[in-house]
């Protein structure tokens, strides 16, 4: 068996899909347009039931449909629509292996050895038509023995038709003629047929074979194994494009996050819908905002803002994603308003571990991601080094003091080898940056220093201690003397480790060894 | 019989632990790596608000308590570090054997935020507490102004001991004094005895710490324990 999905006024469902679910339910009843053509003058190509029942004709100037009253005009969008058919086939692909990508807002799936997965076809068409609700879709849906059939039927009746083998010439003969009109080259016969008085399936089976294929050919012959519901041929199945992409453009640029957050919510909802269907997630999110170029403040200012999230896990919960851009959004104000969102997910399998029971308890996953996005919009992400402010540390492999890197949390164990030194060791509390300071020296040693605006006796020093690098070049050369001191303060002895930059011939506190 | 037994017997066939006495669990600790320490209090308890105490100025060892705590931390638990001055040196805690990838540092104080470092730290232990899922959250305040710290209310102290008294987790706060005073399940105060230098270089501390306040063993407060901890060059 062959069911056929088909999205009836295509162009409107492809333009409504990315609104928010409360905003589409209302704007389903209201008679929308979608113009296409020269900027100039541009015509209806596309319409929905409520349009035409005001009187929205194809073809009609934005002039003429203003004067039928009140409609929603929409630019057609063929991303938009190329994204709604990918869409639409990642629906498909949830319910068998084989889709064809038949025209734009029709896909028949081959639906043979799913029965034991979906149950009957009634059940088939009843679950195909609620996920389709989820992506966006409000579907006709046929089941038929050969694809042709499920084709044509959906396209000439509303909701679920099941059309058993063997009855497809009875079932299909109330349908108009005018459902064989999906390319231009039919248009010439189906006149030739309406001179004839051919309105529907029925006059069209019933014609004797031999007198058609002399006066309309191989293709009339053709139409008339359709409209009996005898064609036989075979599915061509569309090749997977994992292209997780998004994209929705403004009529009106916005300004405001709470705007910008609901159509974001909704295309992030949308790539995690295709992502399940596809038994996919996603560990790498991307998201582009594309500005107003003439709002722009300044020149250095850029006519895009692109971010991307590195998930340590598999994701594919929207809220988690939605949480993540929104937060960062949040903390990044945008220089002008944005004309253009667009959200792509990296796929990958998702991975499946049951948690050890010797491993330690450690945050989930997807909450800890917020709660770091979270404590990154209050410390900051990085500091003026460039080293983030939030993750684990890690030493680098450098003689430099202090030489270390900042690199992002897990929450995942790793399993690296790391055991306690027998004894606890002396830690150094460093100043970041490190205090200068004044030292007087005795006999090529410290005696006397200051710290904190206080003059401060060294009561043993210990040093100095020699070391340099990056000699060959000169912005990033470092060399010095270290010294560890101890210091009598108010409050007792301090040890502190100071040191004698000797390229800026300066004092500096490094830190205090506490 | 006598009646009384009788009665009781009664009761306890219908109710059988209506007599029973109730045991308060024993409170699960996290070592510091120090065994005058451990001896002495158990470790730094889950569950509560600890506060480890010491001079900035002057060298008291409350870092090296601490990073020797997360040290041993970090072998069972995902840790949290909330550094309010970005003091954490890296390459000390390395030298002491953390296990980095279990921990989570967050460094306070780095961007131009409308937020001071203190309410920066204090803001994210919220978050990390609200999270879940780390065994210890160490909050180092001790290089901030000591009448900073000073200034925070009561209630805030009460609230973080409320909100980690449910949790498997164990706060610890690393100041200059103790300002969580009855809302501290642990108070330790630390001060340094006279070094130990070899020659020229400073090998060893000797520390002091004293326990200022403890729910579990009273008895431990008059003890003063002392210990040493070495330089990483020794």
């Amino acid at each position: 068996m062959f069911a056929c999905m088909f999205a009836p006024d295509f162009p409107v469902q492809a333009a409504l899909r990315l609104e928010p679910e409360d905003t589409r339910e209302v704007l389903k009843q209201s008679p929308i347009a979608i113009l296409d053509g020269p900027a100039s003058l541009p015509r209806v190509m596309a319409a929905n039931e409520p349009a035409r029942l005001a009187g929205i004709e194809m073809d009609m100037t934005k002039l003429q449909v203003e004067t039928c009253g009140r409609v929603w005009l929409r630019k057609r969008s063929p991303v938009n629509e190329t994204t709604a058919q990918t869409a639409l086939l990642d629906c498909a692909a949830g319910f068998s292996p084989r889709v064809e990508s038949t025209v734009p807002g029709t896909v028949i799936l081959d639906l043979a050895g799913t029965e034991k997965l979906f149950g009957r076809v009634q059940a088939v068409a009843q679950k195909i038509v609620s996920r389709a609700v989820e992506f966006g879709f409000d579907l006709n849906v046929a089941i038929a023995s050969n694809p042709d059939t499920a084709f044509y039927a959906a396209r000439g009746f509303a909701g679920i038709t099941i059309i058993p083998a063997g009855e497809e010439a009875e079932r299909l003969a109330s349908l108009p003629v005018d459902v064989l009109s999906t390319s231009p080259e039919m248009l010439g016969l189906l006149e030739i047929l309406d001179s004839w008085g051919i309105r529907n399936f029925r006059a069209l089976a019933l014609l004797p074979p031999v007198p058609v294929v002399e006066r309309l050919g191989q293709h009339g012959l053709h139409l008339q194994k359709i409209a009996r519901g005898e064609t036989r041929r075979t599915l061509v199945p569309a090749q997977a494009a994992l292209d997780f992409v998004e994209s929705f453009e403004f009529d009106d640029p916005v300004e405001t996050l709470e705007s910008l957050s609901f159509i974001l919510n909704r295309l992030l909802q949308q790539v995690c819908t295709r992502l399940l269907s596809r038994s996919l997630a996603t560990n790498e999110l991307r998201l582009k905002l594309e500005l107003e170029a003439r709002q722009l403040k300044s020149e250095e200012d850029r006519e895009f803002y692109e971010r991307s999230w590195k998930l340590p896990l598999p994701i594919q919960d929207a809220k988690v994603l939605f949480r993540l851009a929104y937060l960062d959004l949040e903390g990044n104000t945008q220089p002008a308003p944005i004309r253009k969102i667009i959200v792509q997910a990296v796929p990958i399998k998702p991975r499946f571990a049951q948690s050890g029971l010797f491993t330690p308890a450690s945050p989930e996953t997807e909450q800890l991601e917020i709660t770091l996005a979270r404590i990154r919009g209050v410390v900051g992400t990085a500091d003026e080094n460039g080293i983030a402010c939030v993750g684990s540390p890690r030493v680098l492999d450098s003689h430099k003091p202090d030489s270390f890197n900042v690199q992002p949390f897990s929450g995942i164990d790793d399993d690296s080898d790391s055991s306690p030194a027998a004894l606890p060791v002396i830690a150094l509390r460093i100043f970041r940056p490190a205090l200068q300071t004044a030292v007087e020296l005795a006999e090529e040693k410290p005696c006397s220093m200051t710290l904190r605006k206080k003059q401060l006796k060294v009561l043993a020093a210990s040093g100095p201690w020699r070391s340099s690098g990056n000699w060959w070049n000169a912005s990033s050369a470092w060399a010095r003397d270290e010294w560890d001191v101890a210091l009598k303060t108010s409050e007792g002895i301090g040890f502190y480790r100071i040191y004698l930059d000797r390229i800026k011939n300066q004092w500096f506190v490094e830190g205090s060894f506490d | 019989m006598s009646s009384a037994a009788s009665l009781r017997a009664s009761i306890e066939a219908q109710i059988p632990s209506a007599f029973a006495v109730y045991r308060r669990p024993e409170q699960r600790t996290i070592h510091t790596g120090i065994p005058q320490i451990d001896s002495l209090i158990g470790g730094v308890p889950f569950s509560a608000l600890t506060e480890i105490c010491g001079s900035e100025l002057a060298s008291s060892g409350k870092t090296s308590v601490l990073i020797s705590l997360l040290t041993q931390a970090t072998q069972e638990h995902f840790c949290a570090l909330v550094d309010a001055a970005d003091s954490f040196d890296p390459i000390s805690a390395q030298a002491a054997g953390m296990n980095f990838t279990r921990l989570l540092w967050v460094r306070c104080g780095k961007n131009k935020s409308k937020l001071k470092p203190m309410e920066q730290a204090f803001k994210t232990t919220d978050m990390l507490l609200q999270s879940g899922g780390f065994g210890l959250v160490v909050v180092d305040l001790s290089s901030l102004p000591e009448r900073l710290v000073r200034k925070v209310p009561l209630t805030t102290w009460f609230r973080f001991s409320r909100v980690v008294e449910k949790q498997r987790t164990s706060l610890v706060f690393l100041a200059q004094k103790s300002h969580a005073t009855s809302c501290a399940g642990l108070v330790l105060n630390l001060k340094a005895k006279p070094a130990i230098w070899s020659g020229k270089l400073l090998t060893q501390f000797r520390l002091e710490a004293e326990v200022v306040r403890t729910r579990e063993k009273k008895s431990s407060q008059s003890i003063k324990p002392d210990f040493s901890v070495q330089s990483q060059w020794a």
